[in-house]
Formats: structure tokens, C-alpha cells, sequence
């Protein structure tokens, strides 16, 4: 095997580039993440709505997202589908977005409805029972017992996410994976860039991974809240 | 105050309720009894809709409550009803359980929620436990806290589904306590029970149920002492 030797003075001339591509990874990442929750909440209870023009229409929203691949969905939004709703591009990082929100909302759906349906058939019955209309039990009773049930998964997404939102590259998209096929192709070298690019990734992984655990931790189990020890002790 | 006319209930195939007739006075302590599967909690669901009637209808105070037309949320409001497995909200602590529905339905100031969900709590024994979370309390506790979660809504009739038993046998006493003292203020009770002791003591009326249908009805003494069906005979031979 013959390995190169490596200069890591390429990276360092390009590291506004990877810096730059931090961010938008970061950016792109938070921006479907938070719209897929938003979207996908709404689809996972489309999902078990009783009405049928809700019901499929969510159905086969989640049937397609997940069945074909995000990398084909970008393509398709990006060249095809806002190009055609608004005569020209909107950019890298709109598509980018658009993309991300519209897929993971797909798999945030599927989440968020088994979570929903995870939750005891009483508590919406006892709801119900004192008088609450079905939004108002869902809102109050329902949701806040499910949002729990579905950190872990969620956590899970965001990961993933994180990862996939790589494929935004394809659209020339200024990402931290991009940044690396620049300097790869500036050099024609590849260790560097891309070793560079998967470290990167994994930091942010690993940080992401960091705050899921503590939110893990934060609402685990118990609904009781957890005491603070030490000076700052609240007492009850 | 409660008129069933003709009720009629199947999950598909399975016919749980044959056509059952009954009328509950104001004031009346209804205790229902009957083997499991007799479809006691079925027609007690049905009161308030939580099951939808196949046939047949629902009176209360004069209004049809299987009805498309009838707002069976302001129904609801005036039903309170207490389940087996509690169903407490367990992300609230026992306080919010009981303002919950006051606040949000019926507009009530969440200052008087409070002050009501004090009284409600000290009427049940649990005065001390308004900021303690349902996990933190015994079965007994919990079913007395979903009591005072109904009280709270100011409710007209009362609906007990065999209320006492997933409960530990010596927590029985102290929620039949809080029923005794429900049923001594005037309220409208429907019990769905196997606590005969409980039927006996404070029912107006026993209703026993088997297979679907209304067996027998009478006072506790006509169907304790001297049923008249055979299957009531049946029944009560083996629990009593």
C-alpha cells in the first residue's frame, strides 16, 4: 500500500473554507431538523386521523419521502420543483432546506405517530371524560406524555440528519463536504480533505450526540422532576 | 335524570349490550353488578358516550346524547366519571390534575381552580398532596385524587367504573369512604362494582346484569336477600 505523505498545510490555506462549511452543515441540519419536527407533527396526526382526506394524504406524503431517495429529492427540488413554482433558483440553501424539512418531517411523522399512540387509552378517555374537546385533550394530555416517549428516536434523527445532509453537496451546496471536494480537487489530493471532512463530522456528531444524552436524561422516566443537589438546591 | 331507552351495543360481531331500559332518579345511588363480561362497563360508557350506542338512546336531563346535533362536550361537563385504572395525568401534579379542566373548559380563574382543588383535596383526605406528581402515590391516593379531578368539574351525576378494583385490598376502604360521603351529600351516582358490602349499604337500587341485558333490578334487600332469577341466585352464590 502506498500511502502519501500528508500535508496538512492545504487544509490550513482552506480553513475558512471548512469553517464556512461548518456552519452551513450546522445551519442546514438545525433548519429541517426543526421544520421536520413542526411538519412531521403535523403528518403524524394526519397519519391517525379518522378523516380519510387527511389520512392519505399524509400516508402517501410519508410513503413517498421515505420510499424514494433524498438525494433524488434534492435534485428534484432544487432543479425541478422550485424552478417551476418560482421561475428561477432560490439557491443552494433554500432547496437545501427545503429538501431536509420535507424528508425528515417524513420520518419525524412515523415517530411522532407512535409515540402519539404509545400513550394509554384512558388518559384521552379521562380527558375526554371531564368534558375537553379532542384538540384540547391532545394539546394538553396527550402530546406533552408523547413528546417524552419520542426523544429518543427524535435524538436518533438528529444524528442522522446531520449525516445526510451531505447530499446537499450534489447541489453545489457551500457544506462541510463540499469545502472538502474543493481543496480535493484544487490538489488532486484526497487524503487530507476528505480525512479532514469525516473528523469534522464526527465532532459534530459527537456534540450532538452530547446534548441528546442530557436531554435523554433530563426527562427520563420520571415525570417527577429531578432535585438539584449542591448551593443551588430548589426546595419544594 | 339518566333515561336509556332500548339500548343496543356490538363491537362488530359481539353483541354486548341486548337492549337494556332504565330510568336514574336525581339523587339515586345506582349500583350495577354482574359477572365480568356482562357488559356492566359498556352500558355505564355509554352514558357518556365514550362508547357510541349501536341502537337505542341516551337521555340525560331531557337532552338525547347520541345525537350528532347535541354538544357532547357540554354533556360531559356535567358527568364525571372515575375509571379503574385512575388515568390520572401523570405529567401534572396532583394539584394541575384537578385545575386542568376547570381552567380550560370552563374558564374558570386559575386562582379559584386552586382554591377549589384545596377544598376537593381536604374532602378526599389528601390535603397534603396538591404538589405531589401521581407516581409519588399509593392506588388508593390516586383513585381518591381522580374523585376530586371529577368533583372538580362540578358535575351533576357521578359515573364509578369498578372504581376500587385495581387497588390493593386495604386501600378498598378509604375510596369507598370518599363515595359514602359523595352519595351522603345527594349526589347522582351510577357504580359499576363487585364491592357487594358497598351495593348493599348505599344503593337505592341494584341493577344485576348478565350476558348483556338487565337481569334483575330491585332494592338491596329484594336482590340480596331474595332474588328472583336463577342467574341472580347463581351470581350471588358464588360472591357473597
Amino acid at each position: 500500500m502506498d500511502f502519501p505523505d500528508i500535508r496538512w498545510d492545504i487544509i490550513w490555506n482552506y480553513k475558512e473554507l471548512f469553517i464556512r462549511g461548518i456552519w452551513i452543515t450546522l445551519a442546514l441540519t438545525i433548519v429541517g431538523y426543526l421544520g421536520g419536527i413542526v411538519l412531521g407533527l403535523f403528518l403524524g396526526m394526519g397519519k391517525l386521523s379518522k378523516k380519510k382526506w387527511i389520512y392519505y394524504p399524509s400516508k402517501y406524503y410519508v410513503d413517498f419521502f421515505r420510499g424514494t431517495p433524498l438525494l433524488v429529492q434534492i435534485l428534484l427540488i432544487h432543479l425541478a420543483i422550485i424552478p417551476a413554482i418560482f421561475g428561477h433558483s432560490l439557491g443552494y440553501f433554500v432547496s437545501g432546506c427545503v429538501a431536509l424539512i420535507l424528508n425528515s418531517a417524513a420520518y419525524n411523522a412515523e415517530i411522532i405517530r407512535a409515540g402519539i399512540q404509545s400513550i394509554e387509552k384512558g388518559q384521552m378517555e379521562a380527558a375526554r371524560s371531564l368534558g375537553m374537546p379532542n384538540n384540547m385533550a391532545m394539546r394538553h394530555i396527550i402530546l406533552p406524555q408523547a413528546l417524552r416517549r419520542m426523544i429518543p428516536p427524535l435524538g436518533n434523527e438528529l444524528i442522522a440528519l446531520l449525516k445526510d445532509s451531505s447530499l446537499v453537496t450534489v447541489i453545489a451546496a457551500n457544506d462541510l463536504l463540499y469545502a472538502g471536494k474543493v481543496v480535493a480537487g484544487a490538489y488532486s489530493r484526497f487524503w487530507e480533505p476528505y480525512i479532514t471532512v469525516a473528523i469534522l463530522y464526527l465532532f459534530l456528531t459527537f456534540f450532538f450526540g452530547k446534548i441528546i444524552t442530557y436531554v435523554e436524561n433530563r426527562f427520563s422516566n420520571s415525570f417527577v422532576p429531578k432535585q438539584k443537589k449542591g448551593m443551588f438546591s430548589i426546595r419544594r | 335524570m339518566i333515561k336509556i331507552q332500548g339500548l343496543h351495543k356490538s363491537f362488530g360481531e359481539l353483541e354486548v349490550l341486548n337492549g337494556i331500559d332504565y330510568e336514574v332518579k336525581e339523587k339515586e345511588i345506582i349500583c350495577v353488578i354482574g359477572p365480568s363480561g356482562s357488559g356492566k362497563s359498556t352500558f355505564l360508557r355509554c352514558i357518556n358516550m365514550l362508547e357510541d350506542v349501536t341502537s337505542g338512546d341516551v337521555f340525560i336531563d331531557g337532552v338525547k346524547v347520541n345525537d350528532a346535533k347535541t354538544d357532547i362536550n357540554a354533556i360531559r361537563k356535567e358527568v364525571g366519571m372515575v375509571f379503574q385504572q385512575f388515568n390520572l395525568f401523570p405529567h401534572m401534579r396532583v394539584l394541575e390534575n384537578i385545575t386542568i379542566a376547570p381552567i380550560k373548559i370552563k374558564n374558570m380563574n386559575p386562582k379559584e381552580a386552586q382554591t377549589l382543588a384545596h377544598q376537593l383535596l381536604k374532602k378526599v383526605g389528601l390535603g397534603d398532596k396538591a404538589n405531589s406528581y401521581p407516581e409519588q402515590l399509593s392506588g388508593g391516593q390516586m383513585q381518591r385524587v381522580a374523585i376530586a379531578r371529577a368533583l372538580a368539574m362540578q358535575p351533576k351525576i357521578m359515573l364509578f367504573d369498578e372504581p376500587t378494583s385495581a387497588l390493593d385490598p386495604e386501600m378498598v376502604n378509604e375510596v369507598l369512604d370518599v363515595m359514602k360521603q359523595l352519595a351522603n351529600e345527594g349526589m347522582t351516582m351510577v357504580v359499576v362494582t363487585h364491592e357487594m358490602g358497598f351495593a348493599k349499604e348505599m344503593g337505592d337500587r341494584v341493577l344485576f346484569m348478565d350476558q348483556g341485558l338487565l337481569v334483575e333490578e330491585g332494592t338491596p334487600e329484594q336482590i340480596f336477600n331474595s332474588p328472583q332469577h336463577e342467574r341472580t341466585q347463581a351470581f350471588l352464590s358464588k360472591v357473597l
